[in-house]
Order: C-alpha cells, then structure tokens, then sequence
C-alpha cells in the first residue's frame, strides 16, 4: 500500500512537473513572438553581407566513390542575418565500369530558395531551416552492356543513351558557425522530396545531380559547406 | 573556445560520409514465360508423356526436360534475347510425332537495379504452332518481367 501510494505521489510530481515545462514553453514563444514584433517595427531589411561557399563534403566522393565527381558551389545574400535568400548550383559526373556494364551520367543542377536563421544571440551565426526548389538537367548512358541468360547464354545489348530533367523540394535544418572572421563552416540536413521527371521505366536514373540516387523519391542528405562573407552593414 | 567547438562538430558530422554499400544483386535477372502443361488424352497420360517430354530450341546447346525442371505441372521458359521470333520444339520419347510453338514478341532491355545490371523484358505479340500433339494454347500473360512472369497455357 505505501508503495502505491509512493508511485501515485511520482506521478502526480511529473504531471505537475510537465505542466509547469508546458508553461514555461509557452510563456517563451510568447515572449519571442512580443520579440520578433518589437523587432519587425524597428529594424528594417537591411543587407547584412553576401557569402560565397563550396560544399566540401563533395570533395570526400574524390576518397569514397572514385566513380563520381561533382561540384556544388552557393551564394546567399543575408537580410539581417535572419533571412537569407539562397542560390545552389553545381556539376556531376559518374563513370561506373562494372563486369556488365558501362554506366555514364553528367549533368548540371541548380536550387533557388530562402534559409531562416532561428539565433538570435549570435548575430553572425547560424542555426535555422531552409526550404529549395531543385532542377536537375543531366544525361545518362550505358554501353558494354552483357546479359547471361540460362540456355541463350550471353546477350550483347545496343548501348543507351536518355537525356532527363527532374524537378525536387528540399527542407534542410543545419548550422553555420563563424570560425574566423567572415569565414563560416557549416553543415545541413536535408529531406528531398522528387517532385517531377527523373523516371523512366527502362532506364532509370542511377544519380540525379543534386538530388541523389535517382530511384528514391524521398532522399535524406547532409552537406559540408565552408562560406566566405563580404559583410555589409556590420555593427 | 566556440571557434574549436564549431570545427569539432563539423569534422564529427563529417564521419557520417562514410557509409558501406552493398553491391550485391538481390533481385531475378532471368525473365520467364511460364508455361502450364495439361494432358487432356487419356492415351498421353497412360504412356506417362509430359515424363518424357522435352523442350528444345534450335539454339540451344541443351534441353529443358520436364522431369527435371516441372514445378506444379508447369515449367519456365526464356525467350530469345537476340531475335523478336522465338521457336520452341516439343518432342517426347512416347510420341513419333514432334510439335513447334513459334513465339512473336517485342524485346527490351531494361536497368534492373545498379546492383544486378540489365535484364530483358519481352512483350508477346502473338504466337503460332502446330497441332500435331498439342490440342490447344492459350496465352494468359503476354507481359514478361521482372515482376511478373508471362504465362501459357498448352493442352495435349
């Protein structure tokens, strides 16, 4: 009996524990959006700086799959180093040499889209969500192709060749530190959702520049960026 | 201090770059036309005909008997890769007589999986044969891939 009643007093501490949290949480969100629209009304748009990066994670395919390389580079301009509107493009190649077949891929991809900075301690740092809309324009194809069948034995197919566009959203939340001064590291995780194109029901796409492998159509990814601002406007 | 924290966090996340694949294939490369055989003639099932009875193509190096190969009164057969027209010969030591089954299809190569490669899907037009043993056919799936078998029906 006095272990139940023990127990019974436990629970009531976390329900009372929990609702106090829930408080709290609320009363901070009030206190940001109090904060956010004080700030909405007294500090206007204002061009912070424009920085330039190259994702470096890119670089590791030249370590981990010597068949691929590819480029992405970006520019952001930085509205109060809490809106960001954003431009990501770059270049892929894939050369796969298997015992059955030759795979080639090339192709250049661009993203246009906006980052939101939840910091505000920090002024000159990062930690946020992004939202993208991607478009992949590549071309993909095969030779060498052999196929061993039971009784026919080895067949030689013609080579292929498809050109694709593909069309894809992506959500990222990441982060972007100040490691030096205007020189910024950062890393982001992103959801990709395939949108349009990209399909094809003979010759799927093995990679989508910019998107990943191409028979996904939700893809989890993670970029390397390093970043060199101009700053404007710095207090 | 938050300099280093923030380079130790971004060469940390880095690892997560390092992933092993599988390069195995896991999936059927070979696409089959089933063919479902049926003894209708009581002569054929008292001589104990489909144990004797061999499938051949002329290039072929091999049979396919189906003694060996039946599965609940059916076998699986591989059409010609390398021409739209495929021609099977039905022959069994219970019979003098032979019977040829002419098999018209469209073929396409497709990219299976980067794992397994290429395979061959076939799209049966129409076919024809002769009725020496065979009573009828009856084409049920005209349709092989990898995800679907084609399917025939051949009553003797």
């Amino acid at each position: 009996m006095a272990i139940y009643q023990v127990i019974k007093m436990e629970k009531y501490k976390y329900i009372f524990s929990l609702l106090i949290s829930l408080l709290a949480f609320s009363y901070s969100f009030a206190q940001d959006d109090e904060f956010y629209a004080d700030e909405k009304v007294k500090e206007p748009l204002l061009l912070k700086g424009i920085k330039f990066g190259v994702n470096v994670g890119r670089f590791s395919d030249f370590q981990f799959k010597p068949d691929r390389s590819s480029y992405e580079a970006s520019f952001d301009f930085n509205l109060n180093n809490k809106y960001f509107g954003v431009i990501e493009g770059g270049y892929s190649e894939i050369a796969i040499e298997k015992d059955k077949y030759n795979l080639n891929s090339e192709g250049t991809f661009i993203k246009i889209g906006f980052d939101y900075n939840m910091l505000k301690k920090w002024p000159t740092d990062f930690l946020g969500i992004g939202l993208r809309i991607g478009r992949s324009d590549f071309s993909q194809s095969a030779d060498n192709i052999e196929i061993d069948l039971n009784h026919w034995g080895n067949y030689s197919s013609p080579s292929i060749t498809k050109s694709f566009d593909a069309y894809w959203f992506e959500a990222s939340f990441g982060v972007k530190g100040e490691i030096f001064k205007n020189i910024y590291l950062g890393w982001a995780g992103i959801v990709r959702v395939q949108l349009s194109g990209g399909k094809d029901a003979d010759f799927q796409p093995y990679d989508i520049p910019g998107y990943g492998t191409g028979s996904k159509s939700l893809h989890l990814a993670v970029n390397y960026y390093i970043y060199y601002q101009i700053p404007f406007n710095r207090k | 201090m938050k300099n280093s924290v923030h380079i130790l966090i971004f060469l940390a996340s880095m690892l997560f770059l390092i992933s092993c694949g599988d390069d195995t294939c896991n999936l059927e490369t070979e696409t089959f036309l089933k063919v479902e055989l049926h003894t209708a003639d009581t002569n054929l099932v008292n001589e104990k005909f489909l144990d004797s009875l061999s499938i051949f193509s002329s290039e072929w190096s091999d049979s396919i008997y189906y003694s060996e190969e039946k599965d609940d009164s059916s076998l699986s057969l591989i059409l010609s890769p390398n021409s739209e027209i495929t021609e099977f010969i039905f022959t069994s030591e219970t019979e003098e007589q032979k019977d040829t089954l002419k098999i018209y299809h469209q073929n396409e190569t497709v990219f299976l999986s980067p794992e397994c490669g290429f395979i061959v899907n076939y799209k049966i037009d129409t076919f024809i044969s002769t009725y020496n043993i065979i009573d009828s056919l009856k084409l049920l799936n005209g349709n092989i891939s990898s995800n679907k078998d084609g399917e025939i029906q051949i009553y003797f």
